[in-house]
């Protein structure tokens, strides 16, 4: 009896402690940010009193919110998935970028079929594009063992390029006589829709959460979910257990591509309604901290892109008011990320002590 | 292509190389010791920033690049203590450190310079004009800052240090073998975080260097991802500091050209020369040119207890 209320003791706890974790480490990024702001000759509750006007305290602030954190929840799946797998997809940045000029090659020809239609193949057309720009590290990773992180990373740098290269003249996706590389507008058919009246809030969000609530039960209930997450946390028992491990991942590191795809897909097609060059600015690389964050949780992920999105939007108004740089998201991001990986050594070694008295018992 | 143009693009090759090279330098020590560091991009920008405000409000050239280097330095202690101290994921935190350095140095930069861009000196020439009258030479490597020279000489002291003295032994076996460098009574810890903070401090000095070999000025998110260049020689180059100053020249002669296409046109798009590190990088690692060995213990956290 006794023995029973001291195990549900612990895994309260241990369901308690990755939630407060991030909750610190915001608490103290925030903190230091005050510091900096302060430092930059700005009033700190008066700069987070503007974020929070900014990112929460209306209709349009919440739909700038929304705005800011499809593409983050997008490219956040595209790492976490590969988390679960115990896969390191650094290419985030690179899959945006092929999903969203796939996106814009179907989205800007006139095709003979009703409009959803056109928006369904837009939408997947950035899916493919995805896939097919992380064919290459998933084959050399799943088949030949080459190390997934390097050549993701470096395919990144690749796909800037390329899709500068797409963006100039000759290439069919140029648009002539314009100052600055971009495509042709997207057709209104193949556009996401507006989801409030004079926002741009666009329905790329919607898709972000369904693609959440369907991964979260894919990876839970499923026997494609079951086997990628044994894949990530015993490689060797899966295989023993009969499961296609190279399989698996290279399935998986497909899946993976194809998220990111279409967080590129949704700024294409929902906001910017243009191909730029070089218009991913990072987010390939936010999404690997929040599936860091979540531990690779579609759920988790959801939350921390809202936190993210939020700050990003909240730090627009910031600038205004206080004229410091809406950058300082970003600082904000990067020091939560920060605590929350220094913050975790202690937890991992607490576990242990854990498990070990429990082992001794 | 005449024997000017050709001499031209070599003089641009080598002063673009120059900041890939000073990044190398310390880049070959961090990944010696095991630890991968990505969050070099943000030491550089970081560097490049320290060293622009430096100059602007001293006046000092040599100030300037020791700034750089101590805020690099600065910055990969936070990296050592994470991922060393720590033992949390290098990745994690190198990306999220080059999130900070992107951040703080939009912020920073905004804040110092709210009006207008700052102009700054750019690293002196030093040779005299009768040699830089040399044909060849005398563009190439004469007419070059200082700093394009010391990037040109490290390597080779890097080389030297690594291969030929006791502490470069320490050096590459603590990557390799951390436990039996623990049981002969060395710290791995302090190997570690000397072999850390080296890509840090360099990282600043390249940055310094990509801001005041010539520009003399401060942008925005201005490395533009150089320092994955540098991890892209590092694969290709194995390693080595001689080799991997070798293949960051040829990155640089491969930036030289893109600019040169993009000013002058040509049949292949500038975009290809500047894919060329990255793919030469994923053909390496598919072991399509030739076989590379990372450092075994590279990435993986130390642990005195775990064997």
């Amino acid at each position: 009896m006794k023995e029973r209320k001291a195990i549900t003791f612990n895994s309260l706890g241990e369901f308690l402690i990755p939630l407060s974790r991030p909750l610190l480490a915001i608490v103290l990024a925030l903190t230091v940010s005050a510091v900096l702001i302060w430092a930059a000759g700005a009033n700190p509750i008066e700069a987070y009193a503007a974020m929070l006007q900014g990112s929460f305290g209306s209709v349009a602030a919440l739909a700038n919110t929304g705005v800011r954190a499809a593409p983050l929840i997008l490219g956040g799946f595209a790492v976490g998935l590969g988390f679960k797998a115990g896969l390191w997809n650094i290419g985030g940045e690179g899959q945006i970028y092929l999903g969203a000029a796939a996106a814009a090659a179907v989205g800007i020809i006139p095709l003979p079929v009703p409009a959803w239609l056109h928006l369904l193949l837009t939408v997947m057309a950035g899916f493919v594009g995805g896939v097919l720009w992380m064919l290459a590290p998933a084959y050399l990773n799943a088949y030949r063992g080459v190390n997934l992180v390097c050549t993701t990373l470096m395919l990144n740098y690749v796909a800037g390029f390329f899709v500068s290269w797409l963006l100039h003249p000759p290439s069919p996706l140029a648009e002539t006589d314009t100052h600055f590389p971009m495509s042709p507008l997207i057709l209104p058919s193949a556009r996401l829709p507006i989801l409030i009246e004079g926002t741009s809030l666009h329905a790329g969000l919607i898709l972000a959460v369904v693609l959440g609530v369907v991964l979260h039960v894919v990876l839970r209930y499923t026997h494609f979910g079951f086997r990628t997450r044994m894949v990530g946390e015993n490689p060797e028992a899966a295989r023993y257990a009969g499961i296609g491990v190279t399989r698996q991942i290279f399935l998986v590191l497909l899946i993976c591509g194809g998220l990111g795809g279409l967080a590129g897909a949704g700024e294409v097609l929902g906001l910017k309604l243009r191909l730029f060059d070089f218009f991913a600015g990072g987010v390939g690389y936010e999404g690997l901290a929040l599936a860091m964050l979540a531990n690779g949780n579609p759920l988790g992920i959801i939350v921390g892109s809202v936190f993210f999105g939020s700050l990003k939007a909240g730090a627009t108004k910031m600038q205004i008011v206080t004229g410091i740089e809406a950058s300082l998201a970003l600082v904000i991001e990067a020091l939560t990320v920060i605590f929350v990986v220094a913050i975790g050594f202690g937890e991992r070694v607490r576990l242990t002590r854990q498990k070990q008295k429990k082992s001794r018992a | 292509m005449d024997m000017n143009s050709i001499s031209g693009w070599l003089q641009a090759s080598v002063r673009l190389a120059a900041s890939l090279m000073l990044v190398s330098v310390g880049a070959v020590y961090t990944e010696r010791v095991g630890v991968i560091n990505i969050g070099m991009e943000g030491m550089m920008l970081a560097g490049a920033l320290a060293s622009v405000a430096a100059s602007f409000f001293t006046g000092n050239i040599v100030i300037a690049a020791i700034c750089a280097m101590a805020v690099g330095g600065l910055l990969a202690i936070l990296h050592a203590y994470i991922t060393v101290s720590r033992r949390a994921s290098q990745l994690i935190s190198g990306f999220a450190i080059n999130i900070l350095a992107l951040g703080a140095t939009n912020v920073g930069y905004a804040r110092l310079f709210p009006t207008e861009r700052a102009r700054v000196a750019t690293y002196p020439v030093l040779s005299p004009p009768e040699l830089r009258a040399v044909p060849f030479f005398g563009e190439v490597i004469f007419a070059q800052p200082v700093i394009v020279w010391i990037a040109l000489i490290l390597p080779l002291v890097s080389a030297w240090v690594l291969y030929r003295t006791s502490w470069g032994l320490n050096i590459r076996a603590v990557g390799e073998h951390p436990h039996a460098v623990a049981s002969v009574g060395l710290s791995v810890y302090r190997l570690k975080y000397t072999g850390v903070i080296l890509s840090g401090v360099f990282a600043g000095l390249g940055g310094s260097a990509l801001a005041m070999a010539d520009l003399g000025y401060f942008a925005p998110a201005m490395t533009g991802g150089r320092a994955f260049v540098v991890l892209a020689a590092l694969i290709v180059g194995k390693w080595n500091p001689i080799a991997v100053a070798a293949a960051c020249m040829l990155f640089g002669a491969a930036d030289a050209l893109q600019l040169r296409i993009q000013t002058f046109g040509a049949v292949i798009p500038y975009q290809f020369p500047l894919m060329v590190p990255y793919l030469l990088t994923i053909a390496a690692l598919a072991g399509l040119v030739g076989r590379t060995a990372a450092p075994k213990t590279i990435g993986k956290p130390y642990d005195p207890e775990i064997i």
